[in-house]
């Protein structure tokens, strides 16, 4: 793979390119998914190739070809030059200049999780199945996924580093219903459960079919929840909702790509600025957010992004003011601060972008009862069920999968169909406290959209329960 | 025969014996994608590749593997690993069997020109894009591309089907402006850059200064964009058999009721050559236009082999099998054909409406609650208040939550002329779909909140 990406930045280079990089890709993906007690989904994917992006006279060009030979990394480069050639437009761009590194880096695992046997991966998720059974409970669902990235990335530039990346992961749903009314439980998160980096051990940590009941039984209890009634109150939010919370009203409008516009058409734009950087009041003296691609076991954790940049650990907000944005070489230039570190790209057919890697709120202190004690009324909130949030990530509408009532400092009846709404820096500017390091908790997403054509990231954040006052909730049709 | 069907009868035949059964799926793809942004083309992708996928049926065990290593050997690995898959599985008792050799229809969906566009014609379609926007800038893309899906089967089954796409999406933004367009289409010829990026621009320049709304029960004309985005997100758990037999699905114990306006009706129908024609799914079971709703009244939802023999009750596919990446959602539908009604223009529809709003685009949708079929987002892109039946001034972008049998409840209006709406984000293989849809009049749009103003 090392050969054939340095002969793709050959290649670009000797097309005219200024600046070429080429990675090599080796994937593998496999998926256990089982459905009410039968095998729903037995597969197992492979996918290699190799992507060459040039600039040439300050444009971008960029090819993948599904072939790793000699040929085909060639001509991939020949035909991203042809592309940056032909590319309209007043092309300017200029990098944040970077030590060219060499080096390796593989995630630390005790267990290759492509080792373990297919029939033990059916016997836990049938375990965690049989385990969810429960009256009312209609459909039940266990997932174990692994992913296996060996990438090899050369530029015109020095870098040649090579990394082999695990990741494990595994989720339950279960899904009530009954006289019209559908409820889902699931955990340890919804979409697709939750993921780490890692082997498989970290698919046993999990604790599945030790979970199992409990959500079998809180989606048959929600049927005859009471619904969550609309008004404002303090709401407290499980980690696992928290870090969806900073995912989208933080990580994606800190992409310094969509801050100067060129995810707009798609993904959207940011109601941040360049020159907010420093001064903005994102949130509460209680906000603290750091992006860290060293974070053991994230999903975003690597030696080095897909330009070569090192990982790193980097404030974004601190005591609620925004100190950094999360960029590539080519926006870190725009905006003349920072170094870039935050460029991936899915697979070996896209182009890099901006993406977060691992990024957390930080914790603050005390335990989720110290939260609870200090809230009269309140509603505490578990496991994202919908999200939403407009093109410039201010105004979002958030729905769980199950609220508690809080009264007194103590938690009480369940509520379905809960729903809270706000806008970005006024919702965290009512983070009046986080939980400490011992409630705090590190959740891996796999389904990060973003891009044309599309791109999928996988990212980690962690967080402890966080209290905001004076939130709206239960919006409804 | 073509070099994928070779391909797909090649691995076919590296499944080997052991009295397994087996089914393989080629999907391959040759696409350009010149992305803009600011004016500039900055993101241009280009991607040639193919992936094979084999499903391995053993008494009734499923396993499968996929990979794009196309040599002798990458066939026998991945054909190894899938009979490995299905050595480990369990038998399924709803498994119906790989799908029987079939007659197709001859829909077209493949234009050579439109194949043939190389790097300098993608390039040259989107500076044309640019220049039709004028000074606001312009953001978006324009893409063209040939798809390939090749089937074969134990069965007997051998079928493949070529296709093209042209597809050109337009916002014309600034700080404080910005308006939505596109084109798609099967011929390249039939997707002129300059009319959406025009179209944009002069939307654009029409929403500077959008004003806030109070949140509340409005009237509303959707422009067909935003209509495809509504019902799109409704037919995920709605109008797919998944949710249907799971319990999700809005459409559960309502079939035959009539709960929406009886101007509504929506079919899947990708055998329409207005759409994005296929003459089969990734099955290889010939396409069945399925209609939805029927003048107001559920009729149906759209199957695949495995949930139509789960229903137990003689049901069949109806050819809406979907690509592996999209496991999770079980068959839905992908050609969505609503019909037109009599209205000849958007302005038409705001008559209708009289005091309400007017979107242009739906962003960022999300299910709130799927058997109430009730879906939240925002607009954006083009958001104006109506009053006294016109096209007034420009609104901030707005927070809705809606229930669609409200939406679809009472229907003043339609538009005669329909629009073909790209419904693809080119994620994972390229699989170009889309929606052929009306402006719609509705009675009620829930808005729930207010968001940012217009442009970037």
């Amino acid at each position: 793979m090392k050969a054939l990406a340095e002969a793709a930045v050959d290649a670009a280079l000797g097309a005219g390119a200024s600046y070429a990089d080429a990675r090599a890709v080796s994937l593998r993906r496999q998926y256990v998914i089982t459905k009410n007690g039968n095998v729903d989904d037995l597969s197992d994917t492979e996918s290699d190739g190799i992507g060459v992006r040039v600039l040439v006279d300050g444009a971008w060009g960029f090819a993948g070809s599904g072939r790793l030979d000699d040929s085909a990394a060639r001509d991939a480069a020949l035909r991203a030059a042809e592309f940056a050639r032909a590319a309209p437009g007043r092309h300017k761009t200029s990098l944040a200049p970077v030590e060219a590194h060499t080096g390796t880096y593989r995630t630390p695992l005790r267990r290759d999780p492509f080792s373990v046997p297919l029939t033990e991966k059916i016997d836990l998720c049938l375990r965690a199945e049989e385990g969810m059974r429960h009256d009312d409970v209609k459909v039940t669902v266990a997932m174990i996924r692994a992913q296996r990235e060996h990438k090899v990335l050369v530029s015109s530039e020095g870098t040649n580093v090579e990394q082999e990346i695990y990741e494990c992961g595994g989720g339950i749903d279960a899904y009530a219903s009954s006289e019209g009314v559908s409820q889902v439980r699931s955990y340890p998160s919804q979409h697709s459960g939750v993921s780490g980096q890692g082997g498989w051990e970290y698919v046993e940590g999990l604790g599945l079919d030790r979970e199992a009941p409990r959500v079998g039984e809180q989606a048959s209890a929600l049927l005859r929840a009471p619904a969550c009634e609309p008004g404002r109150t303090t709401v407290v939010l499980s980690p696992e909702q928290a870090v969806m919370q900073v995912h989208e009203s933080v990580g994606h409008p800190t992409e310094l790509d969509r801050v100067y516009g060129t995810e707009a058409a798609y993904a959207g734009t940011s109601f941040l600025s360049p020159e907010d950087l420093g001064s903005l009041r994102y949130g509460s003296e209680h906000m603290n957010i750091t992006a860290d691609s060293t974070t053991t076991g994230g999903l975003g954790t690597f030696a080095f992004d897909d330009e070569g940049v090192p990982a790193a650990r980097e404030p974004i907000v601190e005591a609620g003011v925004l100190r950094g944005f999360l960029s590539s070489r080519e926006t870190a230039a725009q905006l003349g601060a920072g170094g870039g570190g935050s460029m991936r790209a899915d697979g070996w057919a896209r182009m890099p972008l901006v993406r977060m890697t691992n990024l957390h709120l930080e914790p603050g202190q005390g335990s989720f009862e110290d939260l609870l004690a200090d809230v009269d009324e309140g509603l505490y909130l578990e496991t994202n069920k919908s999200w939403s949030i407009d093109d410039k990530r201010l105004n979002f509408q958030f729905g769980t999968q199950v609220a508690w009532e809080i009264k007194n400092g103590q938690l009480g009846r369940m509520l379905r169909d809960a729903t809270y709404t706000g806008v970005t820096p006024v919702f965290w500017g009512k983070l009046d406290a986080v939980a400490g390091p011992e409630e705090w908790a590190l959740f891996g997403l796999t389904n990060c959209g973003k891009g044309q054509p599309g791109q999928e990231a996988h990212v980690s954040h962690g967080a402890a329960h966080a209290r905001f006052r004076d939130v709206e909730v239960g919006v409804s049709a | 025969m073509s070099r994928m069907l070779d391909l797909a009868e090649e691995a076919l035949r590296a499944t080997g014996g052991d009295g397994d059964d087996a089914e393989v799926v080629v999907h391959a793809e040759r696409s350009g994608v010149a992305r803009f942004a600011a004016s500039i083309v900055h993101q241009p992708t280009l991607i040639e590749n193919a992936v094979v996928r084999v499903r391995v049926a053993r008494d009734g065990r499923i396993g499968s593997a996929a990979t794009n290593r196309v040599d002798a050997e990458g066939l026998a690995e991945v054909a190894r690993r899938a009979g490995e898959a299905a050595g480990s599985a369990r038998p399924d008792p709803d498994f119906p069997g790989f799908a029987p050799p079939a007659v197709y229809s001859d829909v077209g969906g493949y234009d050579e020109e439109t194949a043939a566009l190389g790097v300098a014609d993608q390039a040259r379609l989107a500076a044309a894009a640019i220049e039709a926007a004028g000074d606001i800038g312009l953001y978006g893309i324009y893409t063209s591309g040939v798809t390939e899906i090749a089937v074969a089967s134990s069965t007997g089954l051998s079928a493949e089907q070529k296709t093209t796409d042209a597809v050109c999406l337009c916002l014309a933004a600034d700080r404080e402006a910005s308006g939505w367009s596109e084109r798609t289409g099967w011929r390249a010829a039939d997707v002129d850059p300059a009319e959406p990026a025009g179209e944009a621009a002069e939307t654009a320049e029409r929403t500077r200064g959008g004003a806030e709304l109070e949140p509340g029960a409005y009237r509303a004309v959707l422009e067909p964009v935003a209509v495809a985005d509504l019902v799109r997100w409704f037919s995920y758990d709605s109008m797919g058999a998944q949710g249907y037999l799971e319990e999700r699905s809005y459409f559960c114990g309502r079939i035959g009721e009539q709960p929406f306006d009886p101007k509504v009706s929506i079919a899947d129908d990708a055998l329409d050559e207005a759409n994005l024609p296929k003459p089969f799914d990734f099955e290889g079971t010939p396409k069945q236009r399925v209609p939805m709703i029927e003048d107001g009244v559920i009729r149906g939802v759209v199957w695949d082999r495995m949930t139509a023999a789960r229903a137990q009750n003689g049901q069949v596919s109806t050819g809406h099998a979907l690509p592996d990446a999209w496991r999770f959602f079980g068959p839905v539908p992908t050609a969505f054909d609503m019909a037109g009604g009599v209205a000849g223009s958007s302005e038409e529809l705001a008559e209708l409406v009289g005091d309400g709003i007017f979107v242009t685009r739906l962003h960022y949708l999300s299910v709130v609650d799927p058997r109430g079929g009730v879906l939240t987002g925002m607009t954006r892109d083009g958001t104006f208040r109506i009053r006294d039946g016109k096209i007034a001034e420009p609104l901030v972008n707005l927070r809705f939550t809606v229930a669609m049998s409200d939406v679809f409840g009472e229907v003043p209006g339609l538009s005669r002329n329909r629009r073909l709406v790209n419904l693809s984000d080119l994620y994972d293989e390229r699989y170009a779909h889309a929606a052929l849809v009306p402006a719609i009049a509705t009675a009620h749009f829930h808005i729930s909140g207010t968001g940012s103003g217009p442009g970037l």
